[in-house]
Protein backbone atom coordinates (compact mmCIF):
# COMPACT_ATOMS: atom_id res chain seq x y z
CA UNK A 1 0.00 0.00 0.00
CA UNK A 2 1.05 3.37 -0.69
CA UNK A 3 1.76 5.82 2.25
CA UNK A 4 -0.68 8.20 0.32
CA UNK A 5 -3.32 5.90 0.29
CA UNK A 6 -3.03 4.95 4.10
CA UNK A 7 -3.19 8.71 5.05
CA UNK A 8 -6.39 8.49 3.16
CA UNK A 9 -7.63 5.74 4.76
CA UNK A 10 -6.64 7.09 8.14
CA UNK A 11 -7.76 10.82 7.32
CA UNK A 12 -11.30 9.42 5.39
CA UNK A 13 -14.08 9.58 8.24
CA UNK A 14 -11.86 10.89 10.95
CA UNK A 15 -13.41 13.30 12.70
CA UNK A 16 -12.19 15.35 15.38
CA UNK A 17 -9.61 14.33 17.96
CA UNK A 18 -10.85 12.45 21.08
CA UNK A 19 -10.65 14.40 23.94
CA UNK A 20 -9.28 14.15 26.91
CA UNK A 21 -7.99 10.62 26.17
CA UNK A 22 -5.98 10.37 29.07
CA UNK A 23 -8.22 11.11 32.11
CA UNK A 24 -11.38 9.23 30.47
CA UNK A 25 -8.62 6.01 30.37
CA UNK A 26 -7.22 6.40 33.33
CA UNK A 27 -9.99 7.64 35.46
CA UNK A 28 -12.09 4.38 35.53
CA UNK A 29 -9.54 2.43 36.23
CA UNK A 30 -8.55 4.15 39.03
CA UNK A 31 -11.89 4.12 40.50
CA UNK A 32 -12.55 0.69 40.49
CA UNK A 33 -8.66 -0.11 41.32
CA UNK A 34 -9.37 1.54 44.71
CA UNK A 35 -13.09 0.01 45.03
CA UNK A 36 -11.28 -3.54 44.60
CA UNK A 37 -8.50 -2.80 46.57
CA UNK A 38 -11.12 -1.00 49.46
CA UNK A 39 -13.18 -4.72 48.91
CA UNK A 40 -9.79 -6.83 49.27
CA UNK A 41 -8.72 -5.49 52.27
CA UNK A 42 -12.37 -5.52 53.79
CA UNK A 43 -13.39 -9.00 52.98
CA UNK A 44 -9.85 -10.77 53.63
CA UNK A 45 -8.16 -8.75 56.05
CA UNK A 46 -11.30 -6.86 58.27
CA UNK A 47 -12.16 -3.55 59.12
CA UNK A 48 -9.94 -2.01 62.04
CA UNK A 49 -12.04 -1.16 65.32
CA UNK A 50 -14.93 1.72 64.70
CA UNK A 51 -12.88 3.37 67.83
CA UNK A 52 -9.76 3.50 65.50
CA UNK A 53 -11.78 6.66 63.53
CA UNK A 54 -11.23 8.60 66.15
CA UNK A 55 -7.51 9.11 66.36
CA UNK A 56 -5.36 9.73 63.97
CA UNK A 57 -3.35 6.71 62.87
CA UNK A 58 -6.01 6.03 59.86
CA UNK A 59 -6.25 9.27 58.63
CA UNK A 60 -2.50 9.60 58.63
CA UNK A 61 -2.12 6.75 56.48
CA UNK A 62 -5.01 7.46 54.19
CA UNK A 63 -3.66 11.18 53.97
CA UNK A 64 -0.38 9.81 52.86
CA UNK A 65 -1.52 7.42 50.33
CA UNK A 66 -3.51 10.37 48.28
CA UNK A 67 -0.84 12.56 48.50
CA UNK A 68 1.36 10.47 47.17
CA UNK A 69 -1.05 9.29 44.56
CA UNK A 70 -2.44 12.32 43.71
CA UNK A 71 1.33 13.11 42.84
CA UNK A 72 1.55 9.99 40.49
CA UNK A 73 -1.40 10.48 38.85
CA UNK A 74 -0.39 14.08 37.79
CA UNK A 75 3.40 12.45 36.90
CA UNK A 76 1.62 9.13 35.10
CA UNK A 77 -0.87 11.92 33.31
CA UNK A 78 1.99 13.28 31.63
CA UNK A 79 4.12 10.43 30.86
CA UNK A 80 1.41 9.37 28.90
CA UNK A 81 1.59 11.77 26.31
CA UNK A 82 4.74 12.25 24.19
CA UNK A 83 7.12 15.04 24.71
CA UNK A 84 5.07 16.62 27.37
CA UNK A 85 6.80 18.05 30.20
CA UNK A 86 6.73 16.14 33.38
CA UNK A 87 6.12 19.67 35.58
CA UNK A 88 6.27 19.66 39.44
CA UNK A 89 5.11 16.31 39.80
CA UNK A 90 8.30 14.69 41.10
CA UNK A 91 8.39 17.72 43.86
CA UNK A 92 5.54 16.91 45.32
CA UNK A 93 6.06 13.58 45.31
CA UNK A 94 9.15 13.96 46.91
CA UNK A 95 7.48 16.41 49.17
CA UNK A 96 4.82 13.98 50.29
CA UNK A 97 7.23 11.02 51.54
CA UNK A 98 9.97 13.98 53.23
CA UNK A 99 7.16 15.14 55.24
CA UNK A 100 6.20 11.67 56.02
CA UNK A 101 9.79 10.57 57.18
CA UNK A 102 9.72 13.90 59.18
CA UNK A 103 6.72 13.42 61.34
CA UNK A 104 7.57 9.91 61.76
CA UNK A 105 11.44 10.76 62.59
CA UNK A 106 9.60 13.21 65.31
CA UNK A 107 7.56 10.86 66.79
CA UNK A 108 9.86 8.60 67.33
CA UNK A 109 12.21 11.54 69.09
CA UNK A 110 9.78 12.65 71.31
CA UNK A 111 9.79 8.72 72.65
CA UNK A 112 11.70 7.12 75.48
CA UNK A 113 14.85 5.63 72.81
CA UNK A 114 14.30 2.23 74.49
CA UNK A 115 10.86 2.13 73.08
CA UNK A 116 11.62 3.57 69.91
CA UNK A 117 12.45 0.41 67.92
CA UNK A 118 9.10 -1.67 68.78
CA UNK A 119 7.07 1.49 67.98
CA UNK A 120 8.19 1.61 64.52
CA UNK A 121 8.65 -2.20 63.78
CA UNK A 122 4.75 -2.71 65.41
CA UNK A 123 3.04 -5.82 65.39
CA UNK A 124 2.89 -6.47 61.66
CA UNK A 125 5.78 -4.78 59.95
CA UNK A 126 6.48 -8.29 58.16
CA UNK A 127 3.02 -8.39 57.20
CA UNK A 128 2.33 -4.84 56.12
CA UNK A 129 4.32 -4.01 52.87
CA UNK A 130 3.34 -7.28 51.42
CA UNK A 131 -0.62 -6.86 51.89
CA UNK A 132 0.03 -3.60 50.09
CA UNK A 133 1.94 -5.33 47.20
CA UNK A 134 -0.99 -7.74 47.14
CA UNK A 135 -3.73 -5.39 47.11
CA UNK A 136 -2.28 -3.08 44.46
CA UNK A 137 -2.14 -5.85 41.24
CA UNK A 138 -5.50 -5.04 40.23
CA UNK A 139 -4.53 -0.82 40.22
CA UNK A 140 -0.94 -2.19 38.47
CA UNK A 141 -3.39 -4.73 35.76
CA UNK A 142 -5.76 -1.72 35.04
CA UNK A 143 -3.08 0.79 34.53
CA UNK A 144 -1.15 -1.35 32.38
CA UNK A 145 -3.84 -1.82 29.65
CA UNK A 146 -4.74 2.19 30.39
CA UNK A 147 -1.13 3.03 29.45
CA UNK A 148 -1.14 0.87 26.72
CA UNK A 149 -3.75 2.65 24.89
CA UNK A 150 -1.91 6.12 25.80
CA UNK A 151 1.52 6.94 24.20
CA UNK A 152 4.27 6.67 26.93
CA UNK A 153 7.77 6.84 25.34
CA UNK A 154 9.53 5.99 28.92
CA UNK A 155 8.53 3.32 29.16
CA UNK A 156 10.68 2.04 32.62
CA UNK A 157 9.68 5.52 34.16
CA UNK A 158 5.83 5.22 33.08
CA UNK A 159 6.13 1.94 34.96
CA UNK A 160 7.77 2.73 37.90
CA UNK A 161 4.92 5.57 38.49
CA UNK A 162 2.61 3.28 36.79
CA UNK A 163 3.71 0.62 40.04
CA UNK A 164 3.80 3.62 42.88
CA UNK A 165 0.57 4.82 41.78
CA UNK A 166 -0.69 1.13 42.11
CA UNK A 167 0.85 1.39 45.40
CA UNK A 168 -0.90 4.35 46.90
CA UNK A 169 -4.09 2.34 45.74
CA UNK A 170 -3.30 -0.73 47.97
CA UNK A 171 -2.33 1.34 50.61
CA UNK A 172 -5.47 3.62 50.73
CA UNK A 173 -7.32 -0.12 51.27
CA UNK A 174 -4.46 -1.36 53.57
CA UNK A 175 -5.08 1.70 55.67
CA UNK A 176 -8.80 0.58 56.78
CA UNK A 177 -8.11 -2.89 58.14
CA UNK A 178 -4.67 -1.14 59.33
CA UNK A 179 -4.66 -1.65 63.22
CA UNK A 180 -0.88 0.18 63.53
CA UNK A 181 -1.29 3.56 65.52
CA UNK A 182 2.10 5.25 64.98
CA UNK A 183 3.23 7.61 61.91
CA UNK A 184 6.91 6.30 62.20
CA UNK A 185 5.42 2.86 61.19
CA UNK A 186 3.62 4.60 58.15
CA UNK A 187 6.56 6.21 57.10
CA UNK A 188 8.81 3.18 57.14
CA UNK A 189 6.59 0.04 56.24
CA UNK A 190 3.73 1.72 53.70
CA UNK A 191 6.51 4.10 51.99
CA UNK A 192 8.32 0.40 51.46
CA UNK A 193 5.12 -1.15 50.23
CA UNK A 194 4.31 1.11 47.79
CA UNK A 195 7.92 1.12 46.49
CA UNK A 196 8.03 -2.13 45.96
CA UNK A 197 4.78 -2.11 43.52
CA UNK A 198 6.78 0.77 41.89
CA UNK A 199 9.84 -1.92 41.39
CA UNK A 200 7.73 -4.16 39.99
CA UNK A 201 5.99 -1.97 38.05
CA UNK A 202 9.30 -0.46 36.39
CA UNK A 203 10.64 -4.39 36.04
CA UNK A 204 7.13 -5.25 34.00
CA UNK A 205 6.93 -1.75 32.08
CA UNK A 206 9.75 -1.56 29.88
CA UNK A 207 8.24 -5.13 28.45
CA UNK A 208 4.54 -4.52 29.03
CA UNK A 209 4.02 -0.96 27.76
CA UNK A 210 5.47 -1.25 24.42
CA UNK A 211 3.51 0.19 21.66
CA UNK B 1 28.63 21.07 15.74
CA UNK B 2 29.69 24.61 15.28
CA UNK B 3 27.27 27.43 15.78
CA UNK B 4 26.02 28.37 12.73
CA UNK B 5 24.58 25.09 11.99
CA UNK B 6 22.98 24.98 14.97
CA UNK B 7 21.23 28.17 13.94
CA UNK B 8 20.07 26.43 10.23
CA UNK B 9 18.66 23.28 11.95
CA UNK B 10 17.04 25.26 14.41
CA UNK B 11 15.26 27.34 11.75
CA UNK B 12 13.87 24.04 10.04
CA UNK B 13 12.53 23.05 12.98
CA UNK B 14 10.72 25.93 13.01
CA UNK B 15 9.73 26.00 9.70
CA UNK B 16 8.20 21.98 9.93
CA UNK B 17 6.48 23.30 13.41
CA UNK B 18 5.14 26.67 11.43
CA UNK B 19 3.57 24.39 8.55
CA UNK B 20 2.32 22.10 10.86
CA UNK B 21 0.37 23.71 13.22
CA UNK B 22 -2.22 25.44 11.47
CA UNK B 23 -2.98 22.68 9.31
CA UNK B 24 -2.79 20.32 12.73
CA UNK B 25 -4.61 22.18 15.38
CA UNK B 26 -7.58 22.39 12.33
CA UNK B 27 -7.40 18.52 12.05
CA UNK B 28 -7.60 18.16 15.81
CA UNK B 29 -10.89 19.59 15.14
CA UNK B 30 -12.07 17.89 12.49
CA UNK B 31 -11.54 19.21 9.70
CA UNK B 32 -10.56 16.32 7.29
CA UNK B 33 -8.72 17.63 4.40
CA UNK B 34 -6.21 19.73 6.92
CA UNK B 35 -5.68 16.38 8.75
CA UNK B 36 -4.58 14.89 5.46
CA UNK B 37 -1.90 17.89 4.24
CA UNK B 38 -1.09 17.35 7.82
CA UNK B 39 0.03 13.77 7.80
CA UNK B 40 0.82 14.27 4.66
CA UNK B 41 3.89 17.13 5.46
CA UNK B 42 4.39 14.60 8.48
CA UNK B 43 5.09 12.02 6.23
CA UNK B 44 7.49 13.35 4.50
CA UNK B 45 9.43 14.66 7.17
CA UNK B 46 9.53 11.39 8.85
CA UNK B 47 10.79 9.46 5.50
CA UNK B 48 13.98 11.74 6.44
CA UNK B 49 14.02 11.38 9.60
CA UNK B 50 14.14 7.13 9.59
CA UNK B 51 16.51 7.10 5.57
CA UNK B 52 19.14 9.24 8.01
CA UNK B 53 18.60 6.79 10.85
CA UNK B 54 18.51 3.47 9.10
CA UNK B 55 21.18 4.14 6.29
CA UNK B 56 22.02 0.41 6.52
CA UNK B 57 18.48 -1.17 5.85
CA UNK B 58 16.89 1.61 3.59
CA UNK B 59 14.01 -0.74 2.65
CA UNK B 60 12.82 -0.55 5.76
CA UNK B 61 11.78 2.68 6.27
CA UNK B 62 8.82 3.26 4.18
CA UNK B 63 6.95 0.77 6.53
CA UNK B 64 8.44 2.29 9.40
CA UNK B 65 6.72 5.50 7.79
CA UNK B 66 3.22 4.03 7.70
CA UNK B 67 3.71 2.30 11.20
CA UNK B 68 4.00 5.71 12.18
CA UNK B 69 1.42 7.27 10.88
CA UNK B 70 -0.56 4.90 12.24
CA UNK B 71 0.58 4.93 15.90
CA UNK B 72 0.51 8.80 15.10
CA UNK B 73 -3.70 8.66 14.10
CA UNK B 74 -4.42 5.73 17.01
CA UNK B 75 -2.67 8.71 19.69
CA UNK B 76 -3.69 11.52 18.19
CA UNK B 77 -5.87 12.75 21.30
CA UNK B 78 -2.43 12.59 23.37
CA UNK B 79 -1.38 15.55 21.87
CA UNK B 80 -1.40 18.77 24.49
CA UNK B 81 -2.55 21.59 22.33
CA UNK B 82 -0.41 24.12 24.06
CA UNK B 83 2.58 22.10 23.08
CA UNK B 84 4.68 21.81 19.63
CA UNK B 85 3.34 19.31 17.74
CA UNK B 86 6.62 18.34 15.82
CA UNK B 87 8.13 17.67 19.44
CA UNK B 88 5.00 15.24 19.81
CA UNK B 89 5.58 13.91 15.95
CA UNK B 90 9.30 13.26 17.10
CA UNK B 91 9.42 11.72 20.35
CA UNK B 92 6.76 9.26 18.52
CA UNK B 93 9.17 8.88 15.41
CA UNK B 94 11.84 7.90 18.22
CA UNK B 95 10.03 5.70 19.63
CA UNK B 96 9.44 3.77 16.75
CA UNK B 97 12.68 3.63 15.90
CA UNK B 98 13.77 2.25 19.30
CA UNK B 99 11.47 0.00 18.99
CA UNK B 100 11.90 -1.59 15.64
CA UNK B 101 15.53 -2.05 17.14
CA UNK B 102 14.29 -3.55 19.99
CA UNK B 103 12.47 -6.14 18.06
CA UNK B 104 15.09 -7.23 15.94
CA UNK B 105 17.17 -7.59 19.21
CA UNK B 106 19.87 -5.55 18.11
CA UNK B 107 22.22 -4.09 20.58
CA UNK B 108 23.73 -1.43 18.58
CA UNK B 109 23.11 2.62 20.01
CA UNK B 110 19.94 4.23 17.79
CA UNK B 111 22.42 6.52 14.91
CA UNK B 112 22.01 10.04 15.68
CA UNK B 113 23.37 11.43 12.29
CA UNK B 114 25.38 14.72 13.09
CA UNK B 115 25.19 16.03 9.95
CA UNK B 116 21.74 16.87 10.54
CA UNK B 117 21.80 20.49 9.12
CA UNK B 118 23.57 19.06 5.95
CA UNK B 119 21.03 16.66 5.33
CA UNK B 120 17.81 18.98 6.23
CA UNK B 121 18.47 20.97 3.35
CA UNK B 122 19.04 18.43 1.36
CA UNK B 123 16.32 17.52 -1.00
CA UNK B 124 13.58 15.67 0.27
CA UNK B 125 13.93 11.18 0.25
CA UNK B 126 12.08 9.57 -2.25
CA UNK B 127 8.97 6.97 -1.30
CA UNK B 128 10.34 3.68 -1.31
CA UNK B 129 8.28 0.71 -2.03
CA UNK B 130 7.36 -0.99 0.97
CA UNK B 131 8.26 -4.93 2.55
CA UNK B 132 4.84 -5.03 3.70
CA UNK B 133 1.44 -5.37 2.43
CA UNK B 134 -0.93 -3.70 4.72
CA UNK B 135 -3.98 -4.65 1.79
CA UNK B 136 -2.72 -7.96 2.97
CA UNK B 137 -3.18 -7.19 6.54
CA UNK B 138 -5.91 -5.44 6.16
CA UNK B 139 -7.70 -8.62 5.01
CA UNK B 140 -6.53 -10.30 7.91
CA UNK B 141 -8.80 -8.32 10.72
CA UNK B 142 -12.37 -9.79 11.25
CA UNK B 143 -14.86 -9.62 9.11
CA UNK B 144 -17.00 -6.90 10.66
CA UNK B 145 -14.07 -4.63 11.66
CA UNK B 146 -12.95 -4.86 7.94
CA UNK B 147 -16.47 -4.14 7.00
CA UNK B 148 -16.47 -0.56 8.47
CA UNK B 149 -12.97 0.40 7.15
CA UNK B 150 -14.26 -0.80 3.87
CA UNK B 151 -17.07 1.49 3.73
CA UNK B 152 -15.59 4.74 5.78
CA UNK B 153 -12.49 4.57 5.20
CA UNK B 154 -12.21 2.97 1.66
CA UNK B 155 -15.15 3.68 -0.28
CA UNK B 156 -15.48 7.10 1.64
CA UNK B 157 -19.12 6.93 2.99
CA UNK B 158 -19.96 8.73 5.60
CA UNK B 159 -20.45 6.90 9.00
CA UNK B 160 -24.80 7.98 8.59
CA UNK B 161 -24.52 6.28 5.17
CA UNK B 162 -22.24 3.26 6.16
CA UNK B 163 -24.83 2.50 8.98
CA UNK B 164 -27.60 2.22 6.69
CA UNK B 165 -25.75 0.55 4.15
CA UNK B 166 -24.67 -2.08 6.78
CA UNK B 167 -27.13 -2.10 9.24
CA UNK B 168 -25.04 -1.68 12.42
CA UNK B 169 -25.21 1.27 14.18
CA UNK B 170 -23.52 4.41 13.76
CA UNK B 171 -21.61 4.15 17.34
CA UNK B 172 -20.48 0.49 16.83
CA UNK B 173 -18.99 1.56 13.10
CA UNK B 174 -17.40 3.97 15.21
CA UNK B 175 -15.76 1.24 17.45
CA UNK B 176 -15.31 -1.35 14.63
CA UNK B 177 -13.37 1.08 13.05
CA UNK B 178 -10.88 2.03 15.73
CA UNK B 179 -10.57 -1.58 16.76
CA UNK B 180 -9.97 -2.44 13.02
CA UNK B 181 -7.39 0.39 13.39
CA UNK B 182 -5.75 -0.98 16.57
CA UNK B 183 -5.75 -4.54 15.22
CA UNK B 184 -4.10 -3.27 12.04
CA UNK B 185 -1.20 -1.54 14.25
CA UNK B 186 -0.87 -4.56 16.61
CA UNK B 187 -0.68 -6.49 13.48
CA UNK B 188 2.18 -4.59 11.70
CA UNK B 189 4.37 -5.06 14.91
CA UNK B 190 4.04 -8.62 15.08
CA UNK B 191 4.46 -9.13 11.52
CA UNK B 192 7.88 -8.69 11.68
Amino acid sequence: MKTERLIGLLTSGAGPAPRAPVARRLAPVLAAALTASIIASVAVLGLIPPAMWFGAAPWIKLGYAAALGASCAWLLARLACPAAPIGAAPYTLAAAVAAMLLVGAGELALMPPAERYSYMVGHSAARCPWAILALSTPALAGLVWALRGLAPTRLRLAGVCAGLLAGTIGAAGYALSCSEESAAFVAVWYSLGIALCGLLGGALGSRLLRW
Amino acid sequence: MSLPGELSSGVAWNDFEAELAPLWNRAQGGDETAYREALEAIAARLRGYFARRLPSVPHEVEDLVQETLLALHLRRGTHDGGLPVSNWVYAIARHKLIDLWRRRGRREALHEPLDETASLRAPLYEELPTRRDLEALLGALPEAQRLAIRLIKLEGLSVAEASQRSGVSVSALKVRVHRGLKRLAALVRKEE
